[in-house]
């Protein structure tokens, strides 16, 4: 092994090599710079590997002939290792990607570059507390030099706010050294931190020295500067500002906070939560891409200083948690910053420009997905065992604080990525093969740390799962034709189904089938989409991936990783619809929302122990096991929109693509459903202050299956019909669990079943129509039953399902949910439910007389049938509600005992066909007989009858010679029930839709209003500076003493 | 009032001296100005907190090697102000360098005319 001191001498070196050359060869110095970089970096990393796979042990180097205290001493362990490898690292394809601008200014600017990659792994490795501020101080002369890379006049100012800003900085560094010096007797690390120091005459010393390097970390909100920075450098630049200069500071606040003891970490602590609430908060006003990141390198600089906060409590796990927000800190935000380079306008909506190139597009998504902390990448890891160690401290509030600046980040986020979809970009995308090179680079780096993190993490290693490849491989198949990759899609999912099914409960099995089958048979519509269709199949087999995950977890690791699989993968599938922007935000928003209660939930249950099987939920002890009911049962009623929860669910169903929507729909709202199954399978009825929470859900769930059906009805858009209809239907569901016995639980799985079909099939039937008609307003529709005969047999059928008439499957869920709620004495709700069924033959038969029955428009008189692959797994479902209606036992009967074996009880008794219940008898076969007699009888009535009928013709009607003002108006389909809504109009109120706008517009509007804080004046952030410091001062000694 | 006390109060006097003409002049050379009297007051505190009363400067050529231990004040704090001296000289350079560039672009040298970044 090489001695690390070649990395500080490679640097410095090849500094000054640069100087012998002559002016004029730019290359040969650029050459220098990148062969001295990558020596540099090829050291860093030989270290890190051998120290990691433990062929060597850290390594002391001393200088000058003599030990410390009376020489400067150097270490490299695994961390500096891995530090110094993410800060060459950066460097080296940084410099690649600055190539031209260090080109243009020559050698000096490269030496600038090399001493500042020096010197960050000199501040990563010393031990000495001077030679820290030395090198900090060839930091700030090296970064002030570098910002003059930029060709944005503006860097200027921004350059000199930052030395302003250092010289302040390094004054309080010096004197703290010195009084600590003083104090000691040493300068060095180790031979301070031997010496407790507490809160004594000392402290104010070792408060300097703490608070200065503190600063270097950019602090909320003594942070205008470095944001400015962000906003004007060269991207190349910010690039390692953010990802080295970031990485090398914290490091050293970890050894100063290791030095000071443990009275100072909550210090840190404070420090960090604030920075990481303060910047993502703020970051939620920001339009300029670059001072956005700006904004979110300092958050999730503050985050991992509130890590090392807590790093004596982590132990063993400080590394991997805090390394894992690092990395992926550095590789995100790095690979963004690389990415800003060949963007060439700075709104966010500009970032458009990426979709002229679709890998940029899917390394902007890796990214993003990255610094969010989603699976499989390190920072989940991370967060997930940083959150499981904050509910074992019982720090909830901290838990709680630290989650929803993470949401507003992932919001803020995920809101730059849709615009980046979905919006136009006057400027053309600067083309740059070195900058897309080193992006994938970047992006390769990703996956092999996310391959390292999985593998220590004591869990899953999630890059592995099969399902995951499986989704990823579609990524270089985007190449081929759609038809080709759906057939790989199909035959992915129907094999998954045949690997995983055996040995699962039926309950499982039946969400499995659901989950999985269902998905393949929803898949064959998508053979109507024609091209290449790319970006499709990636999410969408990433969303079967979680669910057929989902299904088979054992532990809550493997649980929450599923849920964000498919949540992140519906995500994306959604986002693929015309106007679905701002729903895919709010559906992601709220989901993250929903996924983050989880994660609480499950940590708190947890209680420290590292794997979690599900199961144990029964176990957690009745302390905390109503908090954890509470924060699952949030978590999964998200998913099923109940009611207040349930504003994202209607836009993004509804504009969702029109194989898409039935995904969503039939299949995805059950994912929360199989959430609550569980839960409450595992934990039963709990009480919080003396309410029994299932009443609580029994209550939610008669809400959301009566106001969504109410909603329902007054809908114009048939899709949002739909999907408000699914509101309701969850709410059946959910209500059905929450009763607690035996028919409950079979109505909700029975719910869960038909919803599915018919859902799927009404929304793939109002989809064919929509892409024949090119609307999905109803009443610009009617009269379309002669040319779609097929789509109405459906939509017809679907309906006859959904409304619970005999004699289809629906009527069998009736059957049961009326046995059920007749053993239950809940009247209120009980009322409620009752009525939300006529609600839903309004909405029913609007649906189907406003589409199908009625006058048929001029324009749509050359209407054609749906297309045939968007049929096929309609009339599929056709065929099985129909088999289903006679033989319900084929899947009920087996799930019936199942569920008897939890309650310990039957109430329905099975003999043949027919099943007996204490109030009455359900016969499907004899109910089939006579509905099939009635409806020929009627049938050959109305046909016997039919010569009698007289011809009306169509435009047979005047408006009394009056244009009128809206013509649609006059249709009667429009504001079909207008009567009711009279009547019931008031539950139209958007009550949660305002509620949680206010409050996007109460956090939108603290960042407007903060923001002012950054005036851009250089001395007004030095006072911010000293302020912030006396502050923290006073604070931290209110606290110490 | 011992000599050591003198100079730390008056390093004092300095820092906060030239922290207050930093942050209340708006010229940028006067605040560079201000920012050197800082860090004059700086090294001035580094001098006198490692100073010893009645030792000498550690220069060994005229202090026996064997009695240098009682002879002389202690070597780090002087190795420390000439560190710091010559950074200080770097960083001020820099700093003139950029507030050269500055009146160049601008045509002006008040902090408050450069505030096009920001919130």
């Amino acid at each position: 092994m090489v001695n690390p001191l070649l990395i500080l001498a490679a640097g410095l070196g090849a500094a000054f090599l640069l100087g012998l050359l002559r002016e004029t060869s730019e290359r040969a110095a650029f050459h220098t710079t990148v062969g001295a970089l990558a020596v540099m970096a090829f050291v860093a990393l030989s270290w890190t590997v051998a120290l990691a796979s433990g062929q060597t042990d850290p390594v002391e180097m001393l200088t000058a002939g003599a030990k410390p205290p009376f020489a400067i001493n150097l270490r490299t362990g695994i961390a500096e290792a891995a530090l110094t490898s993410v800060v060459t690292l950066t460097g080296l394809l940084s410099a690649f990607f600055m190539r031209r601008d260090l080109l243009r200014l020559g050698r000096r600017a490269m030496a600038v570059l090399l001493v500042l990659i020096m010197a960050l792994s000199g501040l990563i490795m010393t031990r000495d507390l001077f030679n820290m501020f030395v090198f900090l101080e060839l930091i700030v002369i090296a970064t002030a030099g570098l910002v003059l890379l930029s060709k944005d006049t503006r860097a200027l100012a921004a350059g000199f706010k930052y030395l302003v800003v250092s010289q302040v900085i390094s004054i309080l560094l010096l004197i703290g050294i010195i009084f600590t010096y003083h104090a000691n007797g040493s300068l060095n690390i180790d031979d301070i931190s031997e010496v407790p120091m507490g809160a004594n005459g000392a402290s104010l010393a070792m408060f300097l020295v703490l608070i200065a390097l503190i600063l270097e970390l950019k602090p909320f909100p003594a942070n205008g500067w470095a944001l400015d920075i962000y906003e004007s450098a060269h991207p190349g630049f910010s690039a390692i500002f953010s990802a080295a200069s970031g990485s090398a500071a914290l490091f050293a606040v970890y050894k100063v906070l290791a030095m000071a003891g443990p009275d100072w970490a909550l210090l840190a602590a404070g420090i960090g939560i604030v920075t990481f609430v303060g910047a993502n908060l703020l970051a939620l006003a920001q339009t300029h891409d670059r001072r956005l990141l700006g904004y979110s390198s300092v958050g999730q600089i503050g985050l991992i200083l509130l890590v090392i906060g807590f790093a004596d409590r982590l132990g063993d796990s400080f590394l991997y948690i805090a390394g894992g927000l690092l990395v992926s800190h550095a590789i995100a935000k790095a690979g963004l910053f690389w990415l800003s380079g060949m963007v060439k306008a700075r709104d966010l909506s500009d970032w458009a420009a990426l979709r002229e190139n679709p890998v940029l597009v899917v390394l902007f998504a890796v990214f993003i997905a990255m610094l969010t902390g989603l699976p499989p990448f390190p920072a989940f890891y991370a967060k997930w065992s940083f959150v499981h160690v904050l509910a074992t401290d019982g720090a909830y509030s901290l838990m709680a604080v630290f989650l929803i600046a993470a949401l507003i980040e992932a919001t803020v986020l995920f809101r730059w990525f849709g615009m980046a979809l979905k919006r136009s970009s006057g400027h053309s995308l600067h083309i740059s093969l070195t900058g897309e090179a080193i992006a994938l680079i970047a992006a390769a780096l990703a996956i092999a740390v996310s391959w390292v993190w999985g593998n220590l993490s004591g869990q899953e290693n999630l890059i592995t799962l099969v399902p995951l490849l499986f989704a990823l491989l579609f990524l270089p198949l985007d190449i081929l034709p759609a038809r080709i990759k759906n057939v790989l899609a199909i035959a992915g999912l129907v094999f998954w189904f045949a690997v995983t099914k055996n040995g699962l409960d039926p309950l499982r099995y039946v969400f499995l089938i659901i989950m999985v089958l269902g998905g393949a048979i929803l898949l064959l519509a998508s053979f109507h989409a024609t091209g290449r269709r790319m970006g499709f199949y990636t999410p969408a087999l990433l969303m079967f991936a979680g669910m057929g995950l989902l299904v088979t977890s054992e532990t809550s690791f493997q649980f929450f990783a599923a849920w964000e699989f498919l949540t992140v993968g519906s995500y994306f599938l959604i986002l693929r619809g015309q106007d679905s922007e701002p729903h895919a935000l709010s559906y992601i928003t709220f989901s993250l929302g929903g996924a983050f209660a989880l994660l609480a939930g499950f940590a708190i249950a947890a209680n420290g122990a590292p794997t979690f099987p599900i199961e144990n939920l029964s176990e957690v002890p009745s302390r905390i096991a109503p908090y954890v009911f509470v924060l699952l049962a949030a978590g999964f009623l998200t998913k099923t929109a109940v009611m207040g929860l349930h504003i994202w669910l209607p836009g993004a169903h509804a504009e969702a693509e029109t194989d898409v929507s039935p995904m969503v729909s039939g299949i995805l709202l059950k994912a929360g459903l199989f959430g609550l199954f569980v839960l409450l399978m595992e934990m039963g009825r709990q009480e919080l202050f003396g309410v029994d929470l299932t009443i609580v859900l029994v209550w939610l769930g008669a809400l959301s299956a009566f106001i969504g059906a109410v909603l329902s009805a007054f809908q114009e858009d048939a899709k949002r019909l739909l999907a408000y209809s699914s509101i309701s239907q969850m709410g059946y569901a959910v209500f059905g669990l929450a009763l607690m016995n035996h028919l409950g639980w079979l109505l909700a799985l029975m719910f869960a079943i038909n919803h599915f079909v018919y859902k799927s099939m009404l929304f793939l039937a109002v989809g064919g129509v929509k892409e024949r008609t090119h609307t999905k307003l109803m009443y610009k529709m009617g009269g379309l039953i002669t040319l779609m005969p097929f789509t109405f047999v459906s939509v017809l059928v679907g309906i006859i399902a959904m409304s619970g008439v005999p004699p289809l499957s629906g009527f069998g869920g009736r059957w049961i949910f009326y046995n059920a709620i007749m053993s239950t004495d809940l009247r209120l709700p009980m009322i409620l439910i009752f009525m939300a069924g006529p609600v839903g033959f309004l909405y029913l038969f609007r649906l189907i007389h406003t589409i199908f029955l009625g006058q048929l428009k001029d324009e749509l008189r050359l209407t054609k049938e749906a297309p045939f692959w968007i049929l096929l797994p309609q009339m599929l479902f056709v065929g099985f509600l129909l088999s289903f209606a006679i033989l319900p036992g084929m899947i009920l009967r087996r799930v019936d005992s199942y569920i008897g074996t939890l309650f310990g009880d039957t109430p329905l008794v099975w003999t043949g066909k027919i099943v007996d219940s204490q109030y009455g008898t359900w016969n499907p076969v004899a109910i089939w007989g006579v509905i099939a007699t009635v409806f020929v009888v009627v049938f050959i009535l109305l046909i016997w009858m039919n010569h009698n009928a007289q011809k009306v013709k169509q435009f047979n009607i005047v408006f009394s010679a009056e244009r009128p003002f809206k013509p649609q108006t006059t249709h009667f389909a429009w504001n079909f029930f207008a009567p009711y809504r009279k009547a019931m109009g008031f539950l139209e109120t958007p009550v949660a839709t305002s509620f949680w706008s206010g409050v996007s517009n109460m956090l939108h509007g603290t960042a407007d209003f903060t923001r002012k804080l950054y005036t851009g004046n250089g001395q007004t952030y030095a006072v911010q500076l000293l302020f912030f410091v006396i502050a923290v001062y006073l604070i931290a000694m209110g606290g110490l003493s | 009032m011992t000599l050591v006390q003198i100079s730390l109060a008056t390093g004092f006097a300095l820092i906060f001296l030239g922290l207050y003409g930093a942050l209340s002049n708006r010229n940028i050379l006067r605040m560079i100005v201000s920012f050197t009297i800082a860090s004059t007051g700086v090294n001035l505190v580094l001098v006198a907190v490692g100073y010893l009363p009645g030792r000498e400067a550690p220069i060994l050529d005229t202090i026996p090697v064997a009695s240098a231990a009682e002879r002389i004040t202690d070597p780090v704090p002087q190795a420390l102000v000439l560190t710091a001296i010559v950074i200080g000289l770097g960083v001020t350079a820099l700093m003139l360098a950029y507030a050269y560039r500055l009146f160049r672009a601008r045509g002006s040298l008040d902090i408050s005319d450069f505030t096009e970044l920001k919130w």
